[in-house]
Order: structure tokens, then C-alpha cells, then sequence
């Protein structure tokens, strides 16, 4: 009976996010264009594309094709894992079955999918993309997971069910580790999410997608459900570590605010992107490594108790 | 057969092989097959002492030769923690020497007698240094068996003048290595308080350990003296910064790969029983309210961290298939230093509600010994096997292996997913099990979590540098040297006799990362049948199978990770996502890549392993570690045509 309930759980945490995920991206490419005093695309336009993507050719380019179908199905199903940790406006379904370690590797198993892709693919403007990408997760998810582990120190556990809760705030009022690591995570969100001013592997106008230069069709369609996916997945995850009031209130209310607040998250997101150019990735390497270094100090701080 | 008894058969086997081999060294096949037999019987006899040992329980230890007046004698002891790195030497050098059997046939201009006898004299060594009792004799002997042998094999490709002196380097290290050991030893035996009992052997872990209690309370300057000379020496030998940097990148590509394989895989990890020994299971119990576990595991753990950092950062910088496999082997030695420190702090800090977390950290280090050693030997034999086939060590001049040498692609995919901890790979659970400890000891070490966290972020590092070790060589384009290797009309992927060992490892590696229990339940076991210092505490601190199946007690529901439970989610995820690529019923169709339109693929435009992370890589370069030979970029035809 357990067993039934976290299955349907978790099935309806990978629905709800593959409903959703195209509509946020919608949202978000409409109020760009509203910024930029654009008219924009329908609110439906990332469905349609997809929709459109799925039944146009695909053109494989490598010389290993094998490898780019596996990294493209591999892609989906690890965003799509990692749905089914996250409490989405209810407990996290798969609790009992990986902590936040296994959080922070799976979510790094997404971006290898990308680099194998891109390593396929064989073009040099991929592999370009694909150093950049490495580079930037490199330097993000330690970002991450100090933000995890400090909340794991504070519960003294390591399990999802407690981490994603504001854990970061655990022990009563506001510890200063805490507090530093919520500017740190919303300095650099921006880069969780792939969005401008810190899309470099991708850099459209630069490099066109990086990675995914060589992509069309299905595995395209793949490949942007995916990106789409993690923009949910780094919105509630930063919603279940550092906004996490009001999560108690019963099934339909909590269930809304908690995606009231993702899109509250998605709009912040929209702005900045849209009101920035994007760096360098030198000039991103030495923001992200300023940023790390503040992030160890609340590291060091959380180890002490503060 | 008492394990013991086994263990020494299962030595003078390998001595006497080496001998049969020198013998026949001239038909070159015949004697690859018969390394392999005489390894074959070897690796079971001693299969058979570890798991003897472990099923019973623990046995005693077993004199087999005496000379009481020096102190000399020949006493083999296959106590738990042994019968691990029995375990572990046996099963690396069965599918070592198979790959060699064939893989030697790309040296004919060197004879076989400076490699087969070599090689089993240096087998022999390392299981006796890993079940003797004597700290200083039969040590010496053990070490010297390994190190001579181990230098004739460094300097194999002897015309080579870098071989040569990454073999003097080797030598030299390990010299030194061993002197600080022994005087170590020397220092405790000599001041050692005459216990009460008799005369026994001086040198004997038995009698060293009695006398520690008295030693560490009357002259603690001198037991942390020791111990640092202990520290120092075994830290020489696994690699640990700063002395790892010295010898390990050097002597790891000059040797062939399959004794490569041997030297990371097993003979670095005999640096690390050493550390486990001594630091660990020396001290008794009555010693353990005065013995500064909480400082040396400080020290360890630190300096694991250091050791880590360094080696992993420096390995990103190496364009060399076997010098950037050598870095990492000090990268990944820094995560087992890491885990025995963790577990060392913890048991010094003596909060007894913490027990279970060293236990934890101890379990992670140990399985980390094990899994780098599968591991890391597969990725040294691919590393062979793209020797073979491209006549290259330079990720530069490689590229598009994948569709010549499927085979050899699939297991190097396995072993860089190990190594860089993809959840479902035996990496991923060793380091799963040493994040845990290190986040949980936190009470017993205020900046355990920044060991951790630097321990994910090195993580990474890892990640990329085997994503480039993989992908420039085995993904993207296909390099001219390859093409060139291509059109001479041979067979690039290798043959069953080469591709046979490296499947059985990528086996190993999946299977134990999918399975935590075997993990777990070998190490529980090895606690149990060990009697002496912290095994019985850490025993019984891990527990048995707890809440979560397969998962030992000690992790107490706080940590959770179900590999299977995970993996069947995934797949059925990607079921979903191949069902929505099949939905649309698009065709497909095959394309070269698109250069911007007035350009095609070519040598000069191939992105190399050279130009990867090269923001990244520009930052630490301070760090050093430069790659071996001068960065050749691909523009030079390669010498075949």
C-alpha cells in the first residue's frame, strides 16, 4: 500500500512538472518580450514547439550515433528523477529512497548527458559549449551543495524530507550561515538555471546552443523539455530551502502557493535575464569564485554552530 | 589449509613461477600463459586464505620461521582487515595478467624476461607485506621485493631515458619510504617498556602494541615521532601530497599497462593498509584514553584534503592518457586519507553516540580502497588497449574511437562514471559512504563539511577531466591518427584475450556500485575478523543490516540511497523519453557536422583535449603538475605514414 502511494506520488510529480514546465517557460518568454517592448509569443508557444520539434527530422551528425540517443533519453530521465525527490508543494515522493548526496549527483548526471551529447556531436562549436558547461558546474555545484549541507548540518540529517524543508533556517530564527548562503544562491541563480547573463555555453549569438548545435527533432524537443524541467527544479528547490512558510497549509492551498511562489522565482528570473548582457566566462569564472568564497565561510560558520 | 598455510603457498607459488618464467621467457606467448596460470593459482590459494579468514571469523597468526635471538621471524597473520587487500591484490592481478598475455606483444624489441618474473615476484611481495607481523624484517624484505621489482618494471622500456629516471625516481622514494618506517618501528621496539610475559619478538605487532600503552605515557614525543615517520612513509607510498606528486605521475606511464594497472589499482593501496595498521589497529585498548586519535585523524584527514585537491587539479591539466590516470590516483587516495582521517577524529572525539559515523567514514574509506582499485586498473587497461590500437598516449592526436573500438569504449565509459561518482557505479557509493561520515562527524571536527564540500567539488573536477579522457578520445571526431592507424587495414578494437579482462572489471564496477550490501557486508566482516585496536569498536558501531536494506545500522535512516530502486525509476523514465521521441514518427537522416557553411571537418579545426577547460585549467595553474611531454597539437602527421 506504501509502495502504491509513493509510486502515484511520484507519477504525479513527473506529470505535474511536464504539464507545467513549458508553461513557465512561456511566461517567461512573453514577459522578456514585454521588457524588451515586444509583443512575444502566445503563452502556449513552448508547447507548440515542442509538439513541432517531435515530428521534424532527425539529423544525426556524429560518428557515434548511439551515444547521442543515449544522452538524449538519459537527459529527460535524470531531470525527471530528479522531480520525483522534490516536495513539490507535498513530501517528497522517492524520500526513502536517496538523500541530498544523491540529490546533488543526480542533478550532476543531467548536466553529463549535455557534455556526452555535445562530446557526440563532434562539432567544434559543441565541444566550445561543452568546456564552458563543465567549467560553469564546476564552480556551481559546490555552490549547491554547501547550501544542502549546511542545511543537513543544521537537522542533523541528510534526508530530503528534512533538508528541503528550510533547513538552512533550522534551530529557530535566522543563523547568519543561513542568511549568507540565500544572497549567494540568489547571486547565482541565474546560473542554475541557464539564463542570461550566464548562458555561456549556450550563447546563442556566439557560439548557436553550443551543445546542442548539432540537435534537431525529437532529441532537440528532448533537450529543451529537459532545460525547462531544470528551471522548475531549481526554482522549488530554492523555494523548498529558503521559502519554505506556508508550506503546511492544507492540500490545495499549500499545493498553490508553493507554485505561486516558483513563479514568483520564474519572474525574478525573466527580469534580471532580460535586463542583462551576458559575460565572459572569465569574467563568470571570477564572479563564481568570489561567490564561492563566501559560501565556504558560511560553510565555516555553519560547522561552528552559527 | 589453515589461511595462513595458503597465503605462504600462494607466495612461493608466484616465486617460483617467476622463476619458470625467466626460464622460458624466449617464447614469448607461452610464457604470457603461463604468468597468467601461475597468477591464476596464486590468486586462488590467496582467495581462498581471505576467505577462510573471513568466514571463520578471524584467525590467528602463524610463525612459519624463527630466529627469537633477532627478533626475525616469518609469522603471516590473515586477520580481516588483511583479508581485504588479499582479496583485492588477488582479483586485480587475475584480469592484469590476462590483459598481458597479448597486450606484451607490443614490445617485441624488449625481451620478456625483465616483465613476467618481474611482475610475480613484485605479487608475491605485496601479499606478504599485507599479512606479516613484523615491523621491521620481514617488512624490510616484503618492501624490497616490491620496490626492485617494481623499479625493473618502471624501467621496462628501458631505451626511453624518461622511463629510466621515472624508475630512479620511483626507487629513491620508495628507499626512503621505507627507512622512515623503520626507524619508526625501531623507535618503539627500542623504547618499548618490556612488557610483562617474556621475551617475544621485538618487532611483533603483538609485542609493539603491548608496549604502546607504557611508551605513550611516559615518552609521547617519541610514539608521535614514530608515528609521524609512519605517516610520512606510507604517505610516500599512496601518493599522499606532497610526496605522491613526486614519483606517481612519472613511474605510472612509463610502465606497461597492465603492471600500471597494478601499480595504482593495488600496490598504492598497501601505502594505505599501512596507515589503516598501524594508526588504527596498533594502539590497544588500554591506550586509548591517551592516544591522540582526534590529532592524527586532524592531521590525516586534512592532509587527505590537501592530497585530493592537488591531484585531481593537477590531472585536469594532463593531455597524456596514463599521466592524467596517475594524478587522479592521488586525487582518489586523498578521499580514502579523508575517510581514515574522519573515522580517526570521531573515535578521538569519543562521543559515543558518534561511533556509528566512524564506522561509517571507516567503511567509506576501505570501500573506496577497494572500488578505486577496480576502477582505476580498468581505466589503466583501457588506457593500454588505446596504446594498442593508436600507438599514442596523447588525448591530442585521438579522437572518434568509439566506432572502431566499441567494446573498449563501453568499459571506459563505466570506469570514468565510477571514478567521477555517477550515482549507480561503485564510486558513487564509496563516496556517498565518506560525504555521509565527514557531514555527520561534523561535532568531532568543526570543518569536516568544508572536507566534504571540497570533496563534491573535486568531485567535479574528476567529472570533467574523465569526461575529456573519454570524450576527445573515444566521442567526437575522428583524429588522423586514428584514421591513419584505420587505413593500414588492421583492427583497431582488440582482441578477446584483451577485451575479456577489461568487461570482467566494468562487471565489478556496476555490480558493486547497484548492490551496496556486498560492500557493506565485506567490510562488516572484516571488522569482525579482525580482534586488535579500534576493529572491535568500529564493528560494533556498524551493526548489522539495518532499516534500509543492505545498508549497515550505523547510517540510522538519517542517510538513504537505493541504487536499484533509483535505477528503475530512471529507466522507466527513459522508457517515457523514448516514447516521446518516437511520437512525433520523425525520420532520420545522418549529416556531417555543420562548421558554418563554408568549411568542413578537418585536422587543423578538430577541438583537442588541449583547448577544454582552458579558463578553468589557466587559474591553477600555480598548482603545477605540467604535462609530461610538450603539448603536441595534432598538426604533426603522425610517424605510421
Amino acid at each position: 500500500m506504501e509502495t502504491l502511494t509513493v509510486i502515484l506520488r511520484a507519477l504525479a510529480n513527473v506529470v505535474v512538472v511536464l504539464l507545467l514546465a513549458p508553461l513557465f517557460e512561456g511566461v517567461l518568454r512573453r514577459v522578456t518580450a514585454r521588457i524588451q517592448s515586444r509583443q512575444g509569443p502566445p503563452l502556449l508557444q513552448p508547447y507548440y514547439d515542442l509538439l513541432k520539434l517531435l515530428g521534424k527530422e532527425d539529423i544525426e551528425s556524429g560518428e557515434s550515433p548511439w551515444m547521442q540517443r543515449f544522452a538524449v533519453h538519459l537527459a529527460l530521465a535524470s531531470v525527471l528523477t530528479v522531480v520525483c525527490l522534490l516536495p513539490l508543494g507535498a513530501p517528497s515522493p522517492l524520500n526513502a529512497a536517496g538523500d541530498m548526496i544523491l540529490l546533488i549527483y543526480l542533478l550532476t548526471l543531467a548536466g553529463i548527458c549535455t557534455l556526452l551529447a555535445g562530446l557526440a556531436a563532434g562539432s567544434t562549436y559543441s565541444l566550445i559549449g561543452i568546456s564552458r558547461e563543465m567549467i560553469t558546474m564546476m564552480a556551481l555545484e559546490p555552490l549547491f551543495a554547501i547550501t544542502l549541507v549546511i542545511g543537513a548540518l543544521n537537522v542533523n540529517s541528510l534526508r530530503l524530507d528534512q533538508v528541503l524543508d528550510g533547513s538552512v533556517y533550522a534551530g529557530g530564527g535566522f543563523p547568519l550561515s543561513g542568511l549568507i548562503m540565500l544572497a549567494v544562491m540568489l547571486l547565482s541563480f541565474q546560473a542554475f538555471v541557464q539564463r542570461v547573463p550566464f548562458d555561456i555555453a549556450e550563447a546563442e549569438t556566439e557560439i548557436m546552443e553550443g551543445p546542442l548545435i548539432e540537435y534537431s527533432g525529437p532529441k532537440l524537443a528532448l533537450f529543451k523539455y529537459a532545460q525547462m524541467i531544470k528551471l522548475v527544479i531549481y526554482s522549488s528547490l530554492f523555494v523548498a530551502l529558503f521559502i519554505p512558510w506556508g508550506s503546511a497549509l492544507v492540500f490545495p492551498f499549500g499545493w498553490l502557493w508553493f507554485w505561486v511562489k516558483v513563479l514568483g522565482l520564474v519572474l525574478l528570473v525573466t527580469v534580471v535575464a532580460a535586463t542583462h548582457a551576458r559575460y565572459r566566462i572569465d569574467q563568470a569564472l571570477n564572479y563564481y569564485g568570489g561567490l564561492l568564497g563566501v559560501a565556504f565561510v558560511a560553510l565555516i560558520l555553519a560547522g561552528f554552530g552559527y | 589449509m589453515t589461511p595462513g598455510q595458503a597465503l605462504l603457498t600462494s607466495l612461493i607459488v608466484c616465486l617460483a613461477g617467476a622463476g619458470l618464467t625467466a626460464l622460458t621467457a624466449c617464447q614469448r606467448r607461452l610464457t604470457g600463459w603461463l604468468a597468467f596460470g601461475i597468477t591464476a593459482v596464486a590468486s586462488s590459494l590467496a582467495l581462498y586464505a581471505a576467505g577462510s579468514s573471513l568466514r571463520l571469523g578471524g584467525v590467528e597468526p602463524e610463525t612459519f620461521l624463527k630466529l627469537p635471538a633477532l627478533g626475525f621471524a616469518l609469522t603471516l597473520h590473515v586477520d580481516g582487515l588483511s583479508a581485504i587487500f588479499i582479496g583485492l591484490i588477488a582479483s586485480i592481478a587475475l584480469p592484469a595478467t590476462f590483459f598481458g598475455i597479448r597486450y606484451m606483444d607490443l614490445y617485441p624489441e624488449y625481451s620478456l624476461r625483465r616483465y613476467h618474473p618481474w611482475l610475480l615476484v613484485f605479487l608475491a611481495a605485496m601479499y606478504g607485506l599485507v599479512s606479516t607481523t613484523d615491523m621491521m624484517w620481514f617488512f624490510f624484505i616484503f618492501w624490497q621485493m616490491m620496490t626492485l621489482p617494481g623499479y625493473a618494471l618502471i624501467r621496462f622500456e628501458h631505451h626511453k631515458p624518461e622511463n629510466r629516471r621515472a624508475a630512479v625516481k620511483f626507487l629513491v622514494m620508495m628507499q626512503i619510504a621505507c627507512v622512515a618506517t623503520m626507524i619508526g618501528a625501531e623507535l618503539l621496539a627500542t623504547n618499548a617498556v618490556p612488557a610483562a610475559g617474556g621475551a617475544t619478538l621485538r618487532y611483533d605487532f603483538d609485542s609493539i602494541s603491548r608496549g604502546l600503552p607504557g611508551l605513550l605515557e611516559q615518552r609521547p614525543g617519541l610514539v608521535a615521532t614514530a608515528f609521524a615517520l609512519f605517516l610520512v612513509g606510507f604517505g610516500i607510498k599512496l601518493g599522499m601530497w606532497p610526496f605522491g606528486q613526486v614519483w606517481l605521475p612519472d613511474a605510472h606511464p612509463a610502465a606497461p599497462s597492465p603492471m600500471s594497472a597494478l601499480l595504482s589499482g593495488v600496490m598504492l593501496k598497501t601505502g594505505v593498509y599501512g596507515i589503516l595498521r598501524y594508526f588504527l589497529w596498533l594502539v590497544p585498548e588500554s591506550a586509548r584514553d591517551i592516544y591522540p586519535a582526534g590529532a592524527w585523524g586532524a592531521w590525516i584527514a586534512g592532509l587527505g584534503t590537501l592530497t585530493l585537491f592537488t591531484g585531481t587539479l593537477q590531472a585536469l591539466r594532463q593531455e597524456q592518457t596514463k599521466r592524467l590516470l596517475a594524478f587522479h590516483s592521488i586525487g582518489q587516495l586523498g578521499y580514502i586519507l579523508l575517510g581514515i582521517g574522519t573515522s580517526l577524529l570521531i573515535l578521538g572525539h569519543g562521543d559515543p553516540a558518534l561511533l556509528p559515523v566512524a564506522a561509517v567514514a571507516f567503511a567509506g574509506a576501505l570501500m573506496h580502497t577497494v572500488f578505486h582499485g577496480t576502477f582505476k586498473s580498468l581505466l589503466f587497461l583501457n588506457s593500454g588497449s588505446m596504446l594498442w590500437a593508436a600507438r599514442t598516449q596523447n588525448l591530442n592526436q585521438l579522437g572518434g574511437l568509439l566506432r572502431w573500438m566499441p567494446l573498449t569504449g563501453l568499459t571506459a565509459l563505466v570506469a570514468a562514471m565510477s571514478i567521477s561518482g555517477v550515482p549507480g557505479f561503485n564510486g558513487f557509493l564509496s563516496k556517498w559512504t565518506l560525504y555521509v561520515g565527514a557531514i555527520q562527524g561534523t561535532p568531532a571536527g568543526r570543518l569536516l563539511p568544508v572536507c566534504a564540500v571540497i570533496g563534491i567539488l573535486i568531485s567535479a573536477v574528476t567529472l570533467a577531466s574523465f569526461m575529456k579522457f573519454f570524450g576527445v578520445s573515444f566521442l567526437g571526431q575522428t583524429s588522423r591518427t586514428v584514421t591513419s592507424a584505420a587505413q593500414e587495414g588492421k583492427r583497431l578494437e582488440v582482441d578477446g584475450l584483451m577485451q575479456a579482462p577489461q568487461l570482467v572489471l566494468a562487471a565489478a564496477c556496476v555490480l558493486f556500485g547497484l548492490v551496496p550490501g556486498l560492500a557493506f557486508g565485506l567490510v562488516a566482516r572484516a571488522l569482525l575478523a579482525s580482534q586488535a585496536g579500534y576493529a572491535g569498536v568500529l564493528a560494533d558501531a556498524l551493526g548489522g543490516a539495518g532499516k534500509v536494506p543492505g545498508m549497515p545500522a550505523a547510517l540510522g535512516g538519517s542517510a538513504v540511497f537505493l541504487p536499484l530502486a533509483m535505477l528503475a525509476v530512471l529507466l522507466l523514465l527513459a522508457g517515457l523519453a523514448a516514447l516521446l521521441t518516437r511520437s512525433g514518427g520523425a525520420s532520420r537522416r545522418r549529416a556531417t557536422p555543420w562548421l558554418t557553411g563554408y568549411q568542413t571537418a578537418a585536422e587543423p579545426t578538430r577541438y583537442t583535449a588541449h583547448g577544454l577547460y582552458a579558463e578553468f585549467k589557466r587559474r591553477f595553474r600555480w598548482l603545477g603538475g605540467t604535462p609530461g611531454s610538450p603539448v603536441a597539437k595534432d598538426s604533426e602527421p603522425p610517424k605510421t605514414t
